[in-house]
């Protein structure tokens, strides 16, 4: 759960502090622009707290949603349709049909793979195995981005570097647990 | 997982993955479980200390002493798993390195074989040959230098001789000329030499400065 003290150096845009960003707006074009502020906003949240997932739920009273401030809420319609926009772009899926849960990636999943490949290059992890446990939070990734990365997302990523031909993922017991395996990376 | 981000497997491709990659992984797995396992035992050893520091407060003397005795036995595990956690890194480097090494034998017998291809291509007997050859043909070619050399007539010499001196002319005739005015009158006479020193000057002190 996200608190004060995390949220502490988080900039919030100065839409934030504007009532009417909170209402969604008639004109479609307005709109436009409001939502797309909305989806940044949203991004960059998560990215602050370093969440991959969203329950609109507890979103609702989140201060992602709710301006204490300001007294203002984001009304649950306008919630999902900030969500869906980011669905739309492919960073949005949601996890059950009542749209209650979602994961979100505030990088896509080619960004991330870049960025973990650029690692292993430069660290010489070329041609070597890492477990995913060693990426997500291994002593050698702490001040990488990727550094407690979700095993989902991590997932995604590789799997783009396998299409790719960068990367092979494998396991000596498929039938362990979630980010038991490992990668190989290729040069 | 939704339609959206899909789980579409790629085809594995199993020939990358070696006998000694699965290997590293096994050895990398139980060093990543090592690890969380010392993370937990961490937890609760800073739990325990926190535990027996309440009960002291509380004047539960036995009890916190009961506590610290467990800590301590945690503490002693750490120390095994750290020992263990050593083991496996480097039971690792081993495998990896022993790969690397694999590989270098690998490129050096490519090189030997190349190297063995070539020599059987070119025989010592076919290299003894070809330089007796290649003697016999200087030889041959020294002879005829000789014959060359000596079909030089007397004739032949003179007009050689000729055309040297011809060249040598030419090079004294390119030459400056000799400055015909005569150098203006120099005043050695006025320069005032000193005078040579009649006294005996001693021992000479070279640099004695600084050194005593």
């Amino acid at each position: 759960m996200t608190t004060a003290k995390q949220l502490a150096n988080f900039q919030w845009p100065w839409q934030y502090d504007f009532p009417p960003f909170f209402t969604i707006q008639p004109n479609v074009e307005t709109q436009t622009k409001q939502i797309q502020a909305w989806c940044e906003l949203v991004l960059d949240y998560q990215k602050h707290i370093k969440s991959y997932a969203i329950d609109v739920q507890e979103s609702l009273s989140s201060p992602l949603f709710h301006n204490a401030k300001i007294k203002r809420k984001l009304p649950i319609d306008g919630v999902y349709l900030v969500l869906n926009a980011l669905k739309d772009k492919g960073l949005l899926e949601w996890q059950d049909k009542k749209m209650s849960r979602a994961l979100l990636m505030w990088r896509s999943a080619e960004e991330w793979a870049k960025l973990i490949f650029n690692w292993a290059e430069r660290s010489g992890m070329t041609n070597t195995v890492c477990t995913l446990y060693e990426l997500q939070l291994g002593n050698d990734v702490k001040k990488e981005e990727f550094y407690e990365i979700e095993t989902w997302v991590l997932k995604r990523a590789l799997r783009v570097l396998e299409k790719k031909g960068k990367a092979v993922m494998f396991d000596i017991q498929p039938n362990d647990n979630d980010n038991s395996g490992g990668v190989k990376f290729l040069s | 997982m939704g339609a959206l981000f899909g789980k579409s497997k790629p085809k594995e491709e199993k020939h990358q993955i070696t006998e000694q990659d699965r290997a590293v992984l096994g050895l990398k797995q139980q060093r990543d479980k090592l690890q969380q396992y010392q993370k937990r035992i961490k937890i609760s050893l800073e739990q325990e200390r926190a535990f027996a520091k309440d009960l002291v407060k509380q004047k539960k003397v036995d009890k916190a002493k009961l506590l610290l005795k467990k800590k301590r036995y945690y503490e002693s595990l750490l120390e095994k798993t750290d020992g263990q956690l050593d083991g496996l890194e480097r039971m690792v480097n081993d495998v990896e390195f022993a790969k690397i090494q694999v590989q270098v034998v690998e490129r050096l017998k490519q090189g030997n074989e190349c190297l063995d291809r070539m020599h059987k291509m070119m025989s010592i007997e076919d290299v003894e040959r070809i330089m007796d050859e290649t003697q016999e043909a200087i030889e041959y070619q020294k002879q005829i230098d000789e014959l060359l050399g000596n079909t030089l007539t007397d004739e032949d010499e003179t007009a050689v001789l000729a055309e040297l001196e011809q060249i040598t002319q030419q090079e004294l005739q390119n030459l400056p000329d000799v400055p015909a005015a005569s150098l203006p009158a120099t005043t050695t006479e006025d320069v005032e030499l000193p005078d040579v020193p009649t006294e005996d000057p001693g021992v000479t002190k070279p640099c004695s400065i600084g050194i005593i």
